[in-house]
């Protein structure tokens, strides 16, 4: 029992990270139906930012000051860059098919994860010990071990959740984007400004990418260039499997997921983990191409 | 009967790589790597062209078809082989090719298991797709300690030669050649052009789909039990997701459905790093005296140059380098 | 009176809570002029998508030459003998003009795929009369001379033309034509009228025609089949449809 609780837990905090990941996905795919593929880039820059404020830039560890400054530093910085990216490389081709977008995102995806690798230009290829930004302790309730950086990713993602939710639903910018993605053309003739919400919509994706990858990386000794990719992989199936497009639906899709690819790796079945989303991500597509909570559109003849 | 021009193409080619190989001993070791490497990578990129760029499907899994090839051909060279008895000029003239036609078979039916299921999507969403179903192969050799696991398997016999490499290059680039330029394979092109107009053509078009993917698995397939053969040791993660967008990049370079333009991207994007990381061996003269520049830097730089290219090519010439001449000569 | 070609028996399709067609019957008759009128909306692309497999019916039965057409893909349909062209264009707009009718024409071919891969003298020969054979296709619709250009650089209403070559390409018994007179000029229409009865009487098949311009549908068809809402209020001759109340209150709009 006390075993599968601790199970739930890790399961439950995983997943709140493919949520936070996911988001980005499902945002970009609502205003520009396409694939951010460099988005998972942007979730391991979002762990790189955090160590380099605390390596190079002296934030203090352990405490809370510091962890928040550092994941609001990751937050911005990946904003930042989520919004250049889109103007630099996305926006030349809205016009162009969707492969043209998908194989340029992962040209940036392939770019940024080559220049993180290079040692001049970036990180080099190594992988670095991630600092404990939060005070860490072990607690104990009964038999069930929690650690302050688990709750701390739990707050974390709540808050950035709840954020999101108000955000979407209770601002101007936010009722722009649902109407965007709703329909963009009828979006731009009611004189709603699309590229400032496309602009809008990478900067807000790729903030809670960055704080997903500072919590990912507290959660684990270290980091490096190419932990992305399957993170990245994994948040995406969620989002398909919540309903791409679909804001609750990457929220569901990403706790799914976080809670089978832990219980999975409580079995015999732990190598496979790596496996199972994209399994999950082909049954979905096959039986239920809408994911979850998405609604199917049928193509006019 | 009149031989047909195109076979006669054929055969002239095969006769080039028969010659070829049998003075390869001449060849300097490196460079004959490099070049059969070349051949591989022509059967890559053109049977996944007739994938994606003839039938406008989207596979980002030809790694994985890859992998389940060159591990087929690796397993029955390494453990039934030897358990023949047979002469090794036996085994390389006539196992080792039967090896590849099982390489391709069972990589043709992975490409159907894929292919079938995956029909109903377009777009990005097969891309990804295919791309699960490439790493799930990939997981899955790595848990198979029957071929080695994550650790790899080695001592594969170097059977691929010049002839095996570049004859089935001329092979695959024929196939593809001749399915496109007839009726029946016009129908491919339409598939990708239009599906509901196809289908109202009286066109199967996931019979279409499935027979795009089962001959274009095929040839990855043999590319991979040729690629085994070649570097003598497999490792999972050589087939990992990157590879595959690596042929993609190839089929798109050369301009998506075109035969030669593809075949010529294949050629360039194989030497071409190979080319770079030659140079990055040397060294300048420094003009001012002193210790040599060192060209040391373009061997770090050789990703980050690929990926930039990508992206500026995708930017500036979304059709790829080689799109319009051989446009202009199927339209004559 | 000849007998019915085409059947259709309380056939509805509900999208959702719409229901685009409902509970239609309807038939074409063999060698028959037919068309389908209606206000934008009133379903006659869906009646077409439906007769062709693209839909199925939510109820109703749908009969062919006698068959059920329930179940069969769009590309069974055509093998049976129904073809169509589309309301919105829908050529190979990458493939040249004669490769459109060339591909149509593939389910005449006696070699298999795999035979194209050998080039035996049967390929040759039969690909040789295909050429043959689309080439005069194209001549009677006055497109040879355009047959290698790709179909997208067509002007509007050679594309509209070239749709129904390759449609006539398959081979079909009953050609479904989805507003083919749509962006043409009036003495386009004209020869268009000329074509499809030309059409119908030298390959002998029925024609089912949706046109919003009323000459051209009163100019040719000899019987009339009326939608409004999905529903079907009239049937009959050009002269009956003119004169009949309901159908005038559906296009007057009251
Ligand atoms: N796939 C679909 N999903 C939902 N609704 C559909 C679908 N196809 C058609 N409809 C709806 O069915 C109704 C009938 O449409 P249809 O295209 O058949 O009309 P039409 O008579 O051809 O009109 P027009 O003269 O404008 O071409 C419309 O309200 C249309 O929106
Ligand atoms: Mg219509």
């Amino acid at each position: 029992m006390t075993e599968f609780l601790q199970q739930l837990l890790n399961g439950v905090l995983l997943g709140a990270i493919y949520a936070l990941i996911a988001l980005g996905y499902t945002m970009v795919y609502g205003v520009l139906r396409f694939i951010n593929f460099a988005h998972s880039d942007v979730f391991m820059l979002g762990a790189f930012v955090a160590w380099y404020s605390v390596e190079k830039l002296g934030l203090p560890t352990q405490s809370i000051g510091g962890g928040l400054a550092a994941l609001l530093l990751s937050m911005s910085v990946c904003a930042v860059l989520g919004v250049v990216i889109e103007k630099l490389a996305y926006k030349p081709l809205r016009q162009r098919s969707t492969l043209t977008v998908l194989i340029t995102a992962i040209g940036v995806s392939l770019l940024i994860q080559n220049v993180a690798q290079n040692s001049r230009l970036g990180f080099g290829p190594n992988p670095k010990a991630f600092p404990a930004l939060f005070p860490s302790q072990q607690l104990h309730f009964g038999a069930l071990t929690v650690s302050t950086h688990q709750l701390v990713v739990l707050g974390v993602a709540l808050s950035l959740l709840g954020v999101l939710y108000w955000i979407v639903h209770h601002t101007r910018i936010g009722t722009a984007m649902r109407a965007v993605s709703f329909n963009a053309t009828a979006a731009s003739l009611v004189g709603i400004n699309n590229d400032r919400i496309i602009s809008f919509t990478f900067g807000l994706g790729s903030a809670l990418a960055g704080a997903g990858g500072v919590l990912y990386a507290m959660n684990y000794p270290s980091i490096d260039p190419l932990m992305g990719t399957l993170p990245g992989l994994k948040a995406f199936v969620a989002a398909v499997l919540g309903g791409i497009g679909n804001l609750p639906g990457a929220a569901l899709g990403g706790l799914l997921i976080g809670l089978v690819e832990t219980f999975v790796s409580g079995t015999r079945l732990s190598t496979f983990r790596d496996a199972i989303a994209f399994g999950i991500l082909i049954a979905i597509l096959l039986f239920r191409p809408a994911g979850l909570l998405g609604k199917l559109k049928v193509e006019k003849v | 009967m009149v031989f047909p021009v195109a076979q006669r193409w054929l055969l002239a080619a095969l006769i080039l790589a028969w010659v070829a190989s049998a003075v390869s001993s001449s060849i300097d070791p490196y460079f004959l790597d490099v070049v059969m490497g070349v051949g591989v990578s022509v059967v890559l990129a053109s049977s996944l062209n007739l994938i994606n760029g003839f039938t406008g499907q989207f596979s980002l899994g030809h790694a994985g078809f890859m992998a389940v090839g060159a591990y087929t051909s690796a397993m029955l060279t390494t453990v039934v082989a030897p358990r023949l008895g047979w002469h090794p000029v036996l085994l390389q003239w006539v196992f080792f090719p039967l090896s590849l036609i099982a390489a391709g078979l069972l990589a043709a039916v992975a490409g159907l298991a894929v292919g079938a299921p995956s029909l109903r999507l377009k777009g990005d969403y097969l891309a990804i797709v295919t791309l699960g179903f490439g790493e799930i192969i990939r997981v899955v050799l790595q848990n198979m300690d029957m071929v080695g696991g994550a650790r790899g398997l080695t001592g594969v016999p170097a059977y691929s030669n010049l002839f095996w490499t570049f004859g089935t290059a001329a092979l695959t680039v024929y196939t593809v050649w001749a399915l496109l330029n007839s009726t029946h394979g016009r129908g491919f092109l339409a598939v990708a052009d239009d599906e509901v107009a196809a289908e109202a053509m009286g066109l199967d078009t996931t019979r279409y789909k499935i027979t795009a993917f089962g001959i274009g698995a095929f040839f990855a397939g043999v590319a991979g039990g040729l690629y085994a053969h070649l570097k003598g040791y497999l490792n999972p993660g050589g087939f990992s997701f990157d590879k595959s967008i690596e042929i993609v990049v190839m089929v798109i370079l050369g301009g998506m459905g075109r035969h030669a333009g593809v075949v010529f991207a294949a050629i360039l994007l194989t030497l071409l790093p190979e080319g770079l990381r030659e140079l990055g061996s040397r060294s300048v003269p420094n003009p001012f005296g002193g210790a040599a520049w060192s060209l040391d830097w373009i061997k770090e730089m050789r990703m980050i140059l690929y990926s930039l290219m990508l992206i500026v090519l995708m930017l500036m010439r979304p059709q790829g380098l080689f799109h319009r001449s051989e446009r202009r000569r199927r339209g004559a | 009176m000849s007998a019915s070609l085409l059947q259709l028996t309380d056939v509805t399709i509900r999208f959702g809570g719409l229901t685009a067609v409902s509970s239609v019957t309807a038939d074409v008759r063999e060698g028959e002029l037919a068309g389908l009128i209606g206000p934008n909306g009133a379903g006659k692309t869906t009646l077409f998508n439906l007769i062709t497999g693209v839909y199925q019916p939510t109820e109703g039965r749908i009969e062919f030459a006698g068959a059920s057409t329930a179940g069969a893909k769009p590309f069974h349909l055509t093998e049976r003998g129904i073809a169509r062209t589309f309301q919105n264009i829908r050529l190979f707009p990458s493939l040249s003009v004669s490769d459109n009718v060339r591909v149509a024409f593939h389910r005449h071919l006696e070699h298999r795929t795999w035979q194209s891969w050998l080039r035996g003298g049967r390929f040759h020969a039969e690909e040789a009369e295909l050429r043959e054979r689309t080439r005069e296709l194209l001549s009677l619709f006055n497109l040879e001379r355009v047959q290698e250009a790709p179909a997208k650089s067509l002007s509007y209403g050679d594309q509209r033309r070239l749709e129904i070559v390759r449609a006539l390409a398959t081979g079909p018994r009953l050609l479904l034509l989805d507003e083919p007179a749509a962006g043409m000029n009036p003495s386009e229409k004209d020869e268009l009228m000329r074509l499809i009865r030309f059409v119908r009487d030298r390959f002998r098949l029925a024609v089912l025609l949706v046109e919003h311009d009323m000459k051209v549908v009163m100019g040719i068809c000899e019987r009339i089949h009326v939608l409004e809402y999905g529903r079907k209020i009239a049937e009959g001759s050009p002269e009956e449809i003119r004169v009949d109340p309901k159908v005038i209150a559906a296009y007057l709009g009251d």
